[in-house]
């Protein structure tokens, strides 16, 4: 008779969930393996920021393991599909794992290549970003370790960067910083180059004070940025240094700047 | 790359957290190498005005058994390329393989005799240890890859087991990284412009120099090494060389060092 | 002694001591067979149109697909082995599709065009003893209209030997000599769209057999701002109505 009468109600006094309310266990019960890790960080930094009729890439050249310098010149920054005859106005920069960085501009390189074998026309960097993107997702269940910024001109010759995740999400963006200092160098880029918490004295009280307005930076202006925006970073992050590597795209081709960083 | 080869393509333990070693106890079926057998440690190079220089030891380590004491790790590839391997001895020995059969289809190929440079094979072997790292398979090495480049000018380049290249005036890997780099190091204060002011003397000098601090300071390191110079004329590799003015003299007063008993 | 051209048209890849590839040429020769299909570029837009050949009144002349879509910005006509031609445009659809879909913009006309052709000459086995996809070459020749950004209205011919040609006004198919000639005579680079649509009607009207109306002709135009647009029931009796009130 009891157990009838115990039947619908609860068995202990502990709550009736109705899922299992066991822990799961804390190893599995398989055969433990170790896989092989095929990743690393070569550390290092890269910043890209655009203006009205340029855009500035930027990158350190040092390159670690741990606490060891690899050397201290292995660029970040790579032209892609140059051909030589200066049609190409597309820079890709890369940080994160070394090995997988060149592999990925090898690929975008080859392809911006033959596209223009295929359809006799320079490639647009809007549709090399979207073509980086689907090179990136396509390896999303082993994906290339790196934080990608593309840079160039549009077809109305502004500024245009793009900035990846490792899997190729992306968005058009005024400026970025990926890498290891990136943490440290993005929040100067918004104050400094989109004006963030930045007021016009005394336009008001509480929400009526105005934001300073944004203004696309004149071309010294950003260099001047991007060098602070290094040394800076070389300070704090001891991943970067050595070396600042510059691309500067406008409608008159790349030019390059190299400027000294400190060794420490 | 740290002087530890098993801990090579393995996750940072100031990352990570302590490496767990019961994994190399696993029985369970392994078809891939998962870690390194017979290894051999740091190899040396520094770039000097006409060439490189480049140097290794003759031992082959399994574990902390210095197993094997007359193993060459310097290879040369005609005409004028040296390689030398760290890490796992076998897959030094397959790589080696790789690079003779492909001389011989290269030499077959063309009529001009040899046509791939040190920058040539450099590339072909990042190629090689990227994609195999990339199919989980790797060949667990640490190379450095010295000779001359498309315009006969010096070259030196690394590549390990996660296909990682970089390129440099001095390098050094294993325990050489440590040790060696930061000596080799003060030959180039400018870096790539100071190897015009570097003669093939000051060179040899400071790798004969780097050879004996790590024989003194690197518990698998043996004073029989390989030293090769580079240059456009060729390849001129000593073999089994001894290192010279060894000083053990703080040795007799330490219990436990050379011909004390007890 | 066998003639030479029954020694060398059997094998689909042997060339004829002349140098030539006889089914090659063959298929070349089914086009002849088929309707006639006329293109016109003006620089408003492509005007593509064809003949419906309605062999019965008991058949539904609105299943006969001559012109068909490729992408929203190109389009195509086709003459000769219909069923050719389906894989061709399957083809074509799908190289479209993985243009946008990795670089964001449309595939070039000509780009399309080249995608087409590049399978033109996939028959036989290859020289290493491979597998196939076809025993023949194509029976069918398609008019490629459309619209890039680059280069604007664009009017492309490709052939089952692989061939293509850009062209201002082309003209495939049964009638397709007398066509040709009627619009070298009649073309002028200034030409509406309007006008283009009259021209085309106009010279199928001279190479059909049965007499044009409404039913056995098809029109479809490829501009900037409609892209490709085959003309419905409506359209196509106002304009076949203009061309009897000339």
């Amino acid at each position: 008779m009891a157990s009838i009468m115990n039947a619908g109600g609860l068995p202990s006094d502990q709550p009736g969930y109705s899922f299992s309310n066991a822990s799961a266990p804390s190893e599995s019960s398989g055969p433990r393996q170790h896989a092989f890790n095929p990743y690393t960080d070569n550390g290092g930094s890269t910043l890209g920021v655009t203006g009205a009729d340029f855009a500035i890439l930027a990158g350190d050249t040092r390159s670690t393991s741990g606490y060891n310098i690899n050397t201290r010149y292995a660029p970040k920054l790579f032209r892609i599909g140059d051909d030589g005859d200066s049609s190409s106005r597309i820079v890709l920069s890369v940080v994160g794992f070394a090995a997988d960085g060149n592999a990925l501009k090898e690929r975008l390189d080859a392809i911006v290549k033959m596209y223009k074998y295929q359809h006799g026309k320079p490639m647009s960097v809007k549709a090399c970003a979207q073509r980086l993107s689907t090179i990136l997702y396509q390896k999303r269940f082993f994906p290339y370790y790196v934080h990608a910024i593309l840079g160039g001109l549009d077809d109305d010759g502004k500024g245009a960067l793009y900035s990846y995740d490792p899997v190729g999400s992306y968005e058009r963006e005024q400026c970025r910083a990926a890498g290891a200092a990136a943490s440290l160098i993005m929040p100067f880029l918004d104050n400094q180059v989109n004006y963030k918490n930045q007021y016009i004295p005394a336009s008001g009280t509480g929400h009526e004070l105005q934001p300073r307005a944004i203004e696309s930076l004149p071309k010294e202006d950003v260099i001047g940025l991007v060098k602070d925006a290094f040394t800076s970073a070389t300070e704090r992050h001891i991943e970067v240094g050595d070396g600042l590597q510059m691309l500067i795209i406008t409608k008159d081709g790349i030019e390059e700047i190299y400027t000294p960083l400190k060794r420490d | 790359m740290n002087h530890y080869p098993q801990a090579w393509g393995r996750p940072r333990d100031d990352v990570y957290g302590p490496y767990d070693n019961s994994y190399f106890q696993a029985s369970a079926p392994q078809t891939h190498t998962q870690s390194p057998a017979v290894t051999g440690t740091s190899v040396l190079g520094v770039k000097f005005k006409d060439g490189v220089v480049i140097a290794a030891d003759n031992l082959a380590s399994y574990g902390s058994l210095a197993r094997f004491t007359d193993v060459k790790r310097l290879r040369t590839f005609p005409p004028n390329t040296v390689i030398g391997f760290g890490g796992d001895v076998s897959d030094m020995q397959y790589l080696d393989r790789l690079l003779q059969s492909l001389d011989i289809r290269e030499n077959y190929l063309s009529s001009y005799g040899h046509v791939l440079n040190a920058k040539n094979l450099h590339t072909y072997l990042s190629k090689v240890l990227y994609k195999r790292r990339s199919d989980f398979n790797p060949l667990w090495n640490m190379l450095l890859v010295a000779g001359l480049d498309d315009d006969d000018k010096p070259f030196l380049a690394s590549a390990d087991l996660l296909g990682t290249t970089f390129s440099s005036p001095t390098l050094a890997t294993g325990f050489g990284a440590h040790l060696a780099q930061p000596l080799l190091r003060k030959l180039m204060p400018h870096d790539e412009d100071s190897v015009k002011d570097v003669t093939k003397e000051m060179a040899v000098e400071a790798i004969k120099a780097c050879m004996k601090v790590l024989f003194y300071r690197d518990a698998r390191s043996l004073d029989k090494y390989s030293i090769a110079v580079v240059t456009k004329d060729g390849v001129e590799l000593k073999e089994d060389q001894k290192l010279e003015d060894q000083s053990w003299a703080f040795a007799d007063q330490i219990r436990g060092y050379g011909t004390q008993v007890n | 002694m066998f003639i030479a051209r029954s020694e060398y048209d059997r094998g689909i890849n042997t060339f004829s001591p002349e140098g030539r590839l006889f089914q090659v040429e063959y298929s070349l020769e089914a086009i002849k067979l088929g309707s006639t299909a006329i293109g016109v570029a003006t620089s408003h837009g492509v005007l593509l149109g064809v003949e419906k050949r309605v062999t019965s009144p008991l058949l539904v002349s609105s299943s006969i697909e001559k012109i068909v879509e490729i992408d929203r910005h190109i389009g195509c006509a086709m003459s000769g082995l219909q069923a050719d031609a389906r894989s061709m445009i399957e083809h074509a659809r799908v190289e479209s599709q993985n243009h946008a879909f990795n670089f964001n913009e449309r595939l070039r006309v000509e780009s399309c065009t080249q995608a087409i052709c590049d399978l033109a000459l996939r028959f036989g086995e290859g020289a290493q003893g491979e597998e196939s996809i076809m025993s023949r070459p194509f029976g069918v020749a398609l008019l490629i209209a459309g619209w890039d950004e680059d280069n604007g209205p664009q009017l492309y011919h490709a052939e089952p030997s692989g061939t293509f040609y850009r062209y201002d006004a082309k003209a495939i198919g049964s009638g397709s000599e007398g066509a040709q000639a009627e619009l070298q005579s009649e073309y002028h680079r200034s030409l509406t769209l309007e006008e283009a649509e009259t021209l085309v009607l106009k010279t199928l009207k001279q190479v059909m057999e049965e007499k044009l109306d409404s039913k056995n002709v098809q029109l479809a135009s490829v501009t900037k701002e409609k892209g490709f647009q085959i003309y419905g029931d409506e359209q196509m009796a106002t304009v076949v109505a203009r061309l009897e009130g000339d």
